[in-house]
Protein backbone atom coordinates (compact mmCIF):
# COMPACT_ATOMS: atom_id res chain seq x y z
CA UNK A 1 0.00 0.00 0.00
CA UNK A 2 2.09 3.20 -0.88
CA UNK A 3 1.04 6.95 -0.31
CA UNK A 4 -0.44 7.69 -3.20
CA UNK A 5 -2.70 4.78 -3.50
CA UNK A 6 -5.78 5.90 -3.75
CA UNK A 7 -8.05 2.80 -2.54
CA UNK A 8 -5.54 3.28 0.61
CA UNK A 9 -7.03 6.88 0.83
CA UNK A 10 -10.55 5.75 0.20
CA UNK A 11 -10.38 3.50 2.72
CA UNK A 12 -9.15 5.70 5.06
CA UNK A 13 -12.07 8.17 4.64
CA UNK A 14 -15.29 5.30 5.31
CA UNK A 15 -16.84 6.20 8.51
CA UNK A 16 -16.50 4.43 12.25
CA UNK A 17 -18.79 5.07 15.31
CA UNK A 18 -16.88 6.70 17.73
CA UNK A 19 -18.02 7.38 21.45
CA UNK A 20 -16.48 10.89 23.05
CA UNK A 21 -15.31 9.83 26.88
CA UNK A 22 -14.57 13.82 27.22
CA UNK A 23 -16.09 17.36 26.88
CA UNK A 24 -14.32 18.83 24.00
CA UNK A 25 -14.99 22.29 23.51
CA UNK A 26 -15.71 24.28 20.15
CA UNK A 27 -15.38 20.50 18.30
CA UNK A 28 -18.76 20.46 17.85
CA UNK A 29 -18.73 21.18 13.86
CA UNK A 30 -18.70 17.39 13.83
CA UNK A 31 -21.83 17.11 15.32
CA UNK A 32 -23.43 20.24 12.94
CA UNK A 33 -23.25 22.34 15.58
CA UNK A 34 -20.48 25.09 14.45
CA UNK A 35 -18.81 26.53 17.65
CA UNK A 36 -20.70 24.15 20.54
CA UNK A 37 -18.92 21.86 22.71
CA UNK A 38 -19.22 18.21 22.17
CA UNK A 39 -20.62 16.54 25.36
CA UNK A 40 -18.90 13.10 26.83
CA UNK A 41 -21.01 10.23 25.65
CA UNK A 42 -21.95 11.44 22.37
CA UNK A 43 -21.14 9.23 19.35
CA UNK A 44 -20.32 10.93 16.02
CA UNK A 45 -19.12 8.81 12.72
CA UNK A 46 -15.61 9.43 12.19
CA UNK A 47 -13.30 8.55 9.10
CA UNK A 48 -11.19 5.98 10.23
CA UNK A 49 -8.19 8.47 9.86
CA UNK A 50 -9.42 10.71 12.50
CA UNK A 51 -11.17 8.12 15.17
CA UNK A 52 -7.67 6.00 14.84
CA UNK A 53 -5.83 9.04 15.65
CA UNK A 54 -8.22 10.33 18.69
CA UNK A 55 -8.25 6.94 19.96
CA UNK A 56 -4.43 6.36 20.10
CA UNK A 57 -4.43 7.22 23.84
CA UNK A 58 -6.08 4.15 24.88
CA UNK A 59 -2.85 2.28 23.49
CA UNK A 60 -0.69 4.73 25.46
CA UNK A 61 -2.41 4.17 28.88
CA UNK A 62 -3.35 7.81 29.00
CA UNK A 63 -6.97 8.48 29.55
CA UNK A 64 -8.43 8.58 26.00
CA UNK A 65 -10.54 11.01 23.88
CA UNK A 66 -13.03 8.44 22.21
CA UNK A 67 -13.64 5.01 22.20
CA UNK A 68 -14.02 3.00 18.62
CA UNK A 69 -16.82 0.65 17.67
CA UNK A 70 -17.19 -1.86 15.28
CA UNK A 71 -18.43 -0.31 11.81
CA UNK A 72 -21.96 -1.34 10.79
CA UNK A 73 -20.30 -3.65 7.84
CA UNK A 74 -18.65 -5.52 10.01
CA UNK A 75 -21.40 -5.88 12.43
CA UNK A 76 -22.14 -9.32 14.04
CA UNK A 77 -25.28 -9.57 11.61
CA UNK A 78 -23.13 -9.32 8.71
CA UNK A 79 -20.35 -11.83 9.96
CA UNK A 80 -23.29 -14.34 10.60
CA UNK A 81 -24.49 -13.67 6.94
CA UNK A 82 -21.39 -14.55 5.60
CA UNK A 83 -20.47 -17.71 7.75
CA UNK A 84 -23.83 -18.84 6.24
CA UNK A 85 -23.16 -18.22 2.79
CA UNK A 86 -20.65 -15.90 1.42
CA UNK A 87 -21.48 -15.72 -1.71
CA UNK A 88 -25.09 -14.03 -1.49
CA UNK A 89 -23.86 -10.90 0.76
CA UNK A 90 -23.01 -7.75 -1.43
CA UNK A 91 -19.73 -6.30 -0.37
CA UNK A 92 -19.93 -3.48 -2.20
CA UNK A 93 -23.38 -2.11 -0.58
CA UNK A 94 -21.80 -2.38 3.00
CA UNK A 95 -18.39 -0.67 2.22
CA UNK A 96 -17.01 0.11 -1.05
CA UNK A 97 -13.60 -0.88 -0.05
CA UNK A 98 -15.13 -3.68 2.45
CA UNK A 99 -11.67 -5.94 2.78
CA UNK A 100 -9.00 -2.98 3.22
CA UNK A 101 -11.32 -1.84 5.68
CA UNK A 102 -11.43 -5.16 7.34
CA UNK A 103 -7.63 -5.17 7.39
CA UNK A 104 -7.24 -1.97 9.06
CA UNK A 105 -10.33 -2.38 11.54
CA UNK A 106 -8.23 -6.04 12.25
CA UNK A 107 -5.26 -4.02 13.35
CA UNK A 108 -7.30 -1.87 15.87
CA UNK A 109 -9.31 -5.18 17.49
CA UNK A 110 -8.40 -8.46 18.46
CA UNK A 111 -11.03 -10.13 16.60
CA UNK A 112 -9.72 -13.86 15.91
CA UNK A 113 -13.10 -15.17 15.50
CA UNK A 114 -13.62 -12.07 12.55
CA UNK A 115 -10.60 -13.09 10.59
CA UNK A 116 -11.34 -16.58 9.73
CA UNK A 117 -14.67 -15.49 8.84
CA UNK A 118 -13.24 -12.86 6.81
CA UNK A 119 -10.87 -15.61 5.63
CA UNK A 120 -12.87 -17.78 4.04
CA UNK A 121 -15.45 -15.23 2.73
CA UNK A 122 -12.56 -14.19 0.90
CA UNK A 123 -11.93 -17.48 -0.67
CA UNK A 124 -15.53 -18.81 -1.71
CA UNK A 125 -15.94 -15.65 -3.42
CA UNK A 126 -12.49 -15.59 -5.45
CA UNK A 127 -13.18 -18.69 -6.65
CA UNK A 128 -17.03 -17.74 -7.97
CA UNK A 129 -15.04 -14.87 -9.59
CA UNK A 130 -12.75 -16.67 -11.28
CA UNK A 131 -15.37 -18.58 -12.85
CA UNK A 132 -17.15 -15.95 -13.60
CA UNK A 133 -13.67 -14.27 -15.21
CA UNK A 134 -13.22 -17.00 -17.42
CA UNK A 135 -16.89 -16.49 -19.08
CA UNK A 136 -15.95 -14.50 -22.43
CA UNK A 137 -19.00 -12.54 -21.72
CA UNK A 138 -17.34 -10.52 -19.05
CA UNK A 139 -19.49 -8.98 -16.72
CA UNK A 140 -22.44 -8.67 -18.50
CA UNK A 141 -23.33 -12.47 -18.82
CA UNK A 142 -25.40 -14.49 -16.21
CA UNK A 143 -24.02 -13.88 -12.50
CA UNK A 144 -23.84 -9.84 -12.81
CA UNK A 145 -25.54 -9.49 -9.48
CA UNK A 146 -22.96 -11.14 -7.65
CA UNK A 147 -20.65 -9.20 -9.40
CA UNK A 148 -22.43 -6.03 -8.66
CA UNK A 149 -21.88 -6.78 -5.19
CA UNK A 150 -18.03 -6.91 -5.57
CA UNK A 151 -15.61 -4.63 -3.36
CA UNK A 152 -12.71 -2.91 -4.59
CA UNK A 153 -10.09 -5.73 -4.09
CA UNK A 154 -12.15 -8.36 -5.69
CA UNK A 155 -13.03 -5.74 -8.53
CA UNK A 156 -9.26 -5.76 -9.46
CA UNK A 157 -9.05 -9.85 -8.45
CA UNK A 158 -11.79 -10.12 -11.54
CA UNK A 159 -10.17 -7.63 -13.44
CA UNK A 160 -6.47 -9.21 -13.98
CA UNK A 161 -8.52 -13.21 -14.07
CA UNK A 162 -10.02 -12.01 -16.62
CA UNK A 163 -7.73 -9.88 -18.57
CA UNK A 164 -5.28 -12.91 -18.05
CA UNK A 165 -7.69 -15.18 -19.33
CA UNK A 166 -8.23 -13.03 -22.93
CA UNK A 167 -4.68 -12.38 -23.69
CA UNK A 168 -4.45 -16.47 -23.30
CA UNK A 169 -7.80 -16.26 -25.62
CA UNK A 170 -6.18 -14.32 -28.07
CA UNK A 171 -2.96 -15.77 -28.07
CA UNK A 172 -4.43 -19.02 -28.91
CA UNK A 173 -6.44 -17.82 -31.99
CA UNK A 174 -9.75 -17.87 -30.12
CA UNK A 175 -10.64 -14.59 -29.79
CA UNK A 176 -9.83 -11.51 -32.04
CA UNK A 177 -8.07 -9.01 -30.76
CA UNK A 178 -10.51 -5.49 -30.48
CA UNK B 1 1.66 3.25 -13.05
CA UNK B 2 3.93 4.47 -15.90
CA UNK B 3 4.85 0.98 -16.87
CA UNK B 4 2.06 0.03 -19.14
CA UNK B 5 2.51 -3.69 -19.24
CA UNK B 6 0.72 -5.83 -15.87
CA UNK B 7 2.62 -7.86 -13.98
CA UNK B 8 4.04 -11.27 -14.70
CA UNK B 9 4.88 -12.23 -18.30
CA UNK B 10 2.19 -12.32 -21.28
CA UNK B 11 1.25 -15.17 -23.69
CA UNK B 12 3.60 -13.87 -26.78
CA UNK B 13 6.79 -13.63 -24.38
CA UNK B 14 6.01 -17.53 -23.20
CA UNK B 15 5.54 -19.07 -26.33
CA UNK B 16 9.06 -17.19 -27.60
CA UNK B 17 10.88 -18.75 -24.59
CA UNK B 18 9.15 -21.87 -25.52
CA UNK B 19 10.74 -21.50 -29.16
CA UNK B 20 13.72 -22.81 -27.92
CA UNK B 21 12.70 -26.43 -27.24
CA UNK B 22 14.33 -29.00 -29.46
CA UNK B 23 12.03 -30.41 -31.85
CA UNK B 24 12.97 -33.00 -34.42
CA UNK B 25 12.62 -32.22 -37.97
CA UNK B 26 13.09 -34.06 -41.21
CA UNK B 27 14.90 -32.01 -43.87
CA UNK B 28 14.70 -31.79 -47.46
CA UNK B 29 17.25 -30.09 -48.63
CA UNK B 30 21.00 -29.53 -47.43
CA UNK B 31 21.77 -27.03 -44.98
CA UNK B 32 25.11 -26.59 -43.96
CA UNK B 33 25.84 -26.32 -39.97
CA UNK B 34 24.86 -22.80 -38.12
CA UNK B 35 27.01 -21.62 -35.23
CA UNK B 36 24.21 -19.84 -32.95
CA UNK B 37 24.36 -18.36 -29.98
CA UNK B 38 22.30 -21.53 -28.46
CA UNK B 39 24.65 -23.84 -29.62
CA UNK B 40 26.02 -25.25 -32.80
CA UNK B 41 23.15 -26.74 -35.59
CA UNK B 42 24.34 -29.87 -36.80
CA UNK B 43 24.43 -29.96 -40.89
CA UNK B 44 21.01 -31.12 -42.56
CA UNK B 45 21.37 -33.45 -45.00
CA UNK B 46 18.27 -35.23 -46.35
CA UNK B 47 16.93 -38.07 -45.31
CA UNK B 48 18.74 -38.10 -42.07
CA UNK B 49 17.01 -36.64 -38.99
CA UNK B 50 17.97 -33.77 -37.52
CA UNK B 51 17.36 -31.87 -34.08
CA UNK B 52 16.43 -28.04 -34.27
CA UNK B 53 15.13 -25.29 -32.21
CA UNK B 54 11.98 -24.90 -32.40
CA UNK B 55 11.69 -21.66 -34.24
CA UNK B 56 14.18 -22.75 -36.79
CA UNK B 57 12.08 -25.26 -37.32
CA UNK B 58 8.89 -23.66 -37.84
CA UNK B 59 10.90 -21.06 -39.93
CA UNK B 60 12.18 -24.35 -42.51
CA UNK B 61 8.48 -25.84 -41.72
CA UNK B 62 7.08 -22.30 -43.65
CA UNK B 63 9.61 -22.66 -46.30
CA UNK B 64 8.71 -26.32 -47.26
CA UNK B 65 12.31 -27.04 -46.53
CA UNK B 66 11.64 -29.48 -43.31
CA UNK B 67 8.78 -31.68 -42.01
CA UNK B 68 8.45 -31.56 -38.47
CA UNK B 69 8.30 -34.76 -36.29
CA UNK B 70 6.04 -34.54 -33.95
CA UNK B 71 7.02 -35.82 -30.15
CA UNK B 72 5.35 -38.14 -28.58
CA UNK B 73 2.87 -36.68 -26.16
CA UNK B 74 1.41 -35.14 -29.26
CA UNK B 75 -0.30 -37.96 -30.46
CA UNK B 76 -4.14 -38.21 -30.47
CA UNK B 77 -3.42 -41.94 -28.20
CA UNK B 78 -1.09 -39.88 -25.83
CA UNK B 79 -3.58 -37.06 -25.61
CA UNK B 80 -6.47 -39.71 -24.55
CA UNK B 81 -4.62 -41.36 -22.27
CA UNK B 82 -3.55 -38.09 -20.08
CA UNK B 83 -6.97 -36.52 -20.20
CA UNK B 84 -7.94 -40.20 -18.95
CA UNK B 85 -5.94 -39.46 -15.62
CA UNK B 86 -6.57 -35.61 -15.52
CA UNK B 87 -10.66 -36.88 -15.63
CA UNK B 88 -11.61 -40.14 -14.32
CA UNK B 89 -8.34 -41.40 -12.09
CA UNK B 90 -9.07 -40.54 -8.22
CA UNK B 91 -5.66 -39.49 -7.38
CA UNK B 92 -5.72 -36.56 -10.02
CA UNK B 93 -8.74 -35.37 -8.83
CA UNK B 94 -7.76 -32.40 -8.11
CA UNK B 95 -4.15 -32.82 -9.06
CA UNK B 96 -2.58 -32.52 -12.46
CA UNK B 97 -1.13 -35.39 -14.41
CA UNK B 98 2.61 -35.90 -13.33
CA UNK B 99 5.34 -34.29 -15.53
CA UNK B 100 7.60 -36.03 -17.51
CA UNK B 101 10.22 -37.29 -15.21
CA UNK B 102 13.43 -35.29 -14.69
CA UNK B 103 16.71 -36.79 -15.22
CA UNK B 104 18.48 -37.50 -11.82
CA UNK B 105 15.33 -38.21 -9.33
CA UNK B 106 13.39 -41.35 -9.30
CA UNK B 107 10.10 -41.14 -10.70
CA UNK B 108 6.94 -40.85 -8.23
CA UNK B 109 5.25 -44.54 -9.89
CA UNK B 110 8.79 -46.61 -9.22
CA UNK B 111 11.47 -45.51 -6.35
CA UNK B 112 13.70 -47.10 -8.90
CA UNK B 113 17.49 -45.98 -8.88
CA UNK B 114 17.59 -42.75 -11.47
CA UNK B 115 19.00 -44.58 -14.73
CA UNK B 116 20.34 -41.46 -16.71
CA UNK B 117 23.94 -40.28 -16.72
CA UNK B 118 24.95 -36.94 -15.35
CA UNK B 119 26.53 -35.02 -17.22
CA UNK B 120 29.61 -33.22 -16.82
CA UNK B 121 30.70 -28.88 -16.38
CA UNK B 122 33.84 -28.12 -18.46
CA UNK B 123 35.25 -27.68 -14.39
CA UNK B 124 34.35 -31.40 -13.90
CA UNK B 125 31.28 -30.60 -11.74
CA UNK B 126 28.17 -32.95 -12.21
CA UNK B 127 25.04 -31.47 -12.71
CA UNK B 128 21.72 -32.99 -14.28
CA UNK B 129 20.17 -30.90 -17.41
CA UNK B 130 16.96 -29.54 -16.80
CA UNK B 131 14.22 -27.85 -19.01
CA UNK B 132 14.68 -26.30 -21.61
CA UNK B 133 17.59 -28.20 -22.29
CA UNK B 134 16.06 -31.77 -21.90
CA UNK B 135 14.73 -32.97 -24.95
CA UNK B 136 11.17 -33.53 -24.26
CA UNK B 137 9.84 -32.44 -27.90
CA UNK B 138 11.89 -34.31 -29.92
CA UNK B 139 10.25 -37.75 -31.62
CA UNK B 140 11.54 -41.14 -30.55
CA UNK B 141 11.22 -44.32 -31.97
CA UNK B 142 10.74 -46.14 -29.24
CA UNK B 143 9.18 -45.48 -26.15
CA UNK B 144 10.29 -47.67 -23.05
CA UNK B 145 7.94 -49.58 -21.73
CA UNK B 146 6.13 -48.50 -18.00
CA UNK B 147 7.02 -45.05 -19.29
CA UNK B 148 3.53 -43.18 -18.87
CA UNK B 149 3.06 -39.88 -21.64
CA UNK B 150 3.33 -37.04 -20.35
CA UNK B 151 3.19 -33.06 -20.80
CA UNK B 152 6.43 -31.48 -20.94
CA UNK B 153 6.29 -27.72 -19.52
CA UNK B 154 5.71 -25.89 -23.02
CA UNK B 155 2.80 -28.38 -23.93
CA UNK B 156 0.32 -25.57 -25.18
CA UNK B 157 2.62 -23.36 -26.69
CA UNK B 158 4.23 -26.55 -28.54
CA UNK B 159 1.21 -28.25 -29.10
CA UNK B 160 -0.31 -24.73 -30.51
CA UNK B 161 2.41 -23.57 -32.66
CA UNK B 162 2.82 -26.70 -34.53
CA UNK B 163 -1.06 -27.41 -34.55
CA UNK B 164 -0.78 -24.02 -36.70
CA UNK B 165 1.98 -24.38 -38.82
CA UNK B 166 2.66 -27.96 -39.00
CA UNK B 167 -0.91 -29.85 -38.97
CA UNK B 168 0.06 -31.38 -42.46
CA UNK B 169 2.56 -33.33 -39.95
CA UNK B 170 0.21 -34.01 -37.21
CA UNK B 171 -1.13 -37.57 -36.62
CA UNK B 172 -5.56 -36.57 -37.06
CA UNK B 173 -4.69 -32.71 -36.58
CA UNK B 174 -8.29 -32.07 -35.54
CA UNK B 175 -8.72 -34.91 -33.08
CA UNK B 176 -5.68 -33.24 -31.44
CA UNK B 177 -6.48 -29.79 -31.31
CA UNK B 178 -9.65 -30.67 -29.84
CA UNK B 179 -7.97 -32.30 -26.97
CA UNK B 180 -5.71 -29.86 -26.42
CA UNK B 181 -8.71 -28.03 -25.73
CA UNK B 182 -10.37 -29.90 -23.78
CA UNK B 183 -6.97 -30.82 -21.76
CA UNK B 184 -6.37 -26.95 -20.96
CA UNK B 185 -10.43 -26.33 -20.02
CA UNK B 186 -9.98 -29.35 -17.83
CA UNK B 187 -6.90 -28.06 -16.46
CA UNK B 188 -7.89 -24.50 -16.05
CA UNK B 189 -10.79 -25.60 -13.94
CA UNK B 190 -8.63 -27.09 -11.69
CA UNK B 191 -6.20 -24.06 -10.92
CA UNK B 192 -9.93 -22.36 -10.31
CA UNK B 193 -10.90 -24.26 -7.72
CA UNK B 194 -7.46 -24.78 -6.76
CA UNK B 195 -8.06 -21.21 -4.65
CA UNK B 196 -8.90 -23.41 -1.08
CA UNK B 197 -5.79 -24.54 -0.46
CA UNK B 198 -3.89 -21.56 -1.38
CA UNK B 199 -4.38 -20.26 2.17
CA UNK B 200 -1.32 -21.96 2.88
CA UNK B 201 0.33 -19.71 1.27
CA UNK B 202 -0.54 -16.91 3.16
CA UNK B 203 -0.08 -18.15 6.37
CA UNK B 204 3.39 -18.73 6.41
CA UNK B 205 5.24 -21.92 6.52
CA UNK B 206 3.16 -23.74 3.67
CA UNK B 207 3.30 -24.25 0.44
CA UNK B 208 0.75 -25.27 -2.79
CA UNK B 209 2.17 -27.89 -5.07
CA UNK B 210 1.88 -26.69 -8.69
CA UNK B 211 3.60 -30.09 -9.95
CA UNK B 212 2.91 -30.39 -13.55
CA UNK B 213 1.54 -27.18 -14.42
CA UNK B 214 2.24 -26.09 -18.11
CA UNK B 215 4.01 -22.60 -18.50
CA UNK B 216 1.55 -21.23 -20.27
CA UNK B 217 -1.03 -22.29 -17.64
CA UNK B 218 0.99 -20.56 -14.95
CA UNK B 219 0.84 -17.42 -16.97
CA UNK B 220 -2.56 -17.27 -17.46
CA UNK B 221 -3.29 -18.23 -13.54
CA UNK B 222 -0.43 -15.73 -12.19
CA UNK B 223 -2.11 -12.62 -11.38
CA UNK B 224 -5.34 -14.06 -10.22
CA UNK B 225 -3.48 -17.06 -7.67
CA UNK B 226 -1.14 -13.69 -6.53
CA UNK B 227 -4.05 -11.43 -5.73
CA UNK B 228 -5.69 -14.19 -3.92
CA UNK B 229 -2.40 -14.98 -1.68
CA UNK B 230 -2.12 -11.34 -1.15
CA UNK B 231 -5.73 -10.65 -0.41
CA UNK B 232 -5.60 -13.60 2.50
CA UNK B 233 -2.20 -12.05 3.64
CA UNK B 234 -3.82 -8.84 4.13
CA UNK B 235 -7.12 -10.36 6.13
CA UNK B 236 -4.80 -12.61 8.25
CA UNK B 237 -2.31 -10.04 9.10
CA UNK B 238 -3.05 -9.53 12.32
CA UNK B 239 -3.50 -12.97 13.37
CA UNK B 240 -0.13 -13.88 11.99
CA UNK B 241 1.30 -10.64 13.68
CA UNK B 242 -0.52 -12.52 17.10
CA UNK B 243 1.21 -15.51 16.43
CA UNK B 244 4.89 -13.86 15.92
CA UNK B 245 4.30 -12.01 19.13
CA UNK B 246 3.44 -14.80 21.18
CA UNK B 247 6.76 -17.00 19.46
CA UNK B 248 8.47 -14.02 20.52
CA UNK B 249 6.95 -14.25 24.10
CA UNK B 250 7.32 -17.97 24.10
CA UNK B 251 11.63 -17.81 23.01
CA UNK B 252 11.70 -15.04 25.60
CA UNK B 253 10.46 -17.65 28.45
CA UNK B 254 12.57 -20.12 27.55
CA UNK B 255 12.12 -21.85 24.30
CA UNK B 256 13.66 -24.90 25.34
CA UNK B 257 12.41 -27.33 27.83
CA UNK B 258 15.70 -26.78 30.67
CA UNK B 259 14.50 -23.79 32.77
CA UNK B 260 17.79 -24.24 34.42
CA UNK B 261 19.71 -23.55 32.20
CA UNK B 262 18.01 -20.33 31.39
CA UNK B 263 18.13 -19.24 35.21
CA UNK B 264 22.14 -20.13 34.38
CA UNK B 265 22.33 -17.89 31.56
CA UNK B 266 20.71 -14.93 33.42
CA UNK B 267 22.95 -15.20 35.83
CA UNK B 268 25.80 -14.55 33.41
CA UNK B 269 24.25 -11.22 32.65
Amino acid sequence: MSYYDIDAILTDSQKLPCTFELEVPGLGILEGNPGENIKAGTRIDLPLWLGEMLSIGARLGTSRLVTLDLPSALSERVMNALKADPRTVELRSLAPHFYSLSERILELFEEEEMVEVLSNTFKKRSAEIADHAHNPQGALGQGADFLRGLDETERQLFRVAHDSAKETRIWAGEAKKK
Amino acid sequence: MAFPLPRGITPSEISFLAEMETVTILPRQRLEGLELLGGPVEPLLPPRRASLPLWLALLLKRQRRANILPPPWLHPESLELILEIETKNDEYQHAFSPPPPLPGQPTPRDRRPPTTRPHYTPDGEKYYPAPPFLPQNTARDHIPPGEPPALPFHWLEVGTMLLEAASDDLVEPDQTRRLLKELREVRMAKIRSGVDVLDAAAMGGGGVALTGVGAMELGEGRRFIAGVVDGLRRIGASKEQARREEMAEEMANGGYDGTQDYEDGEMEF
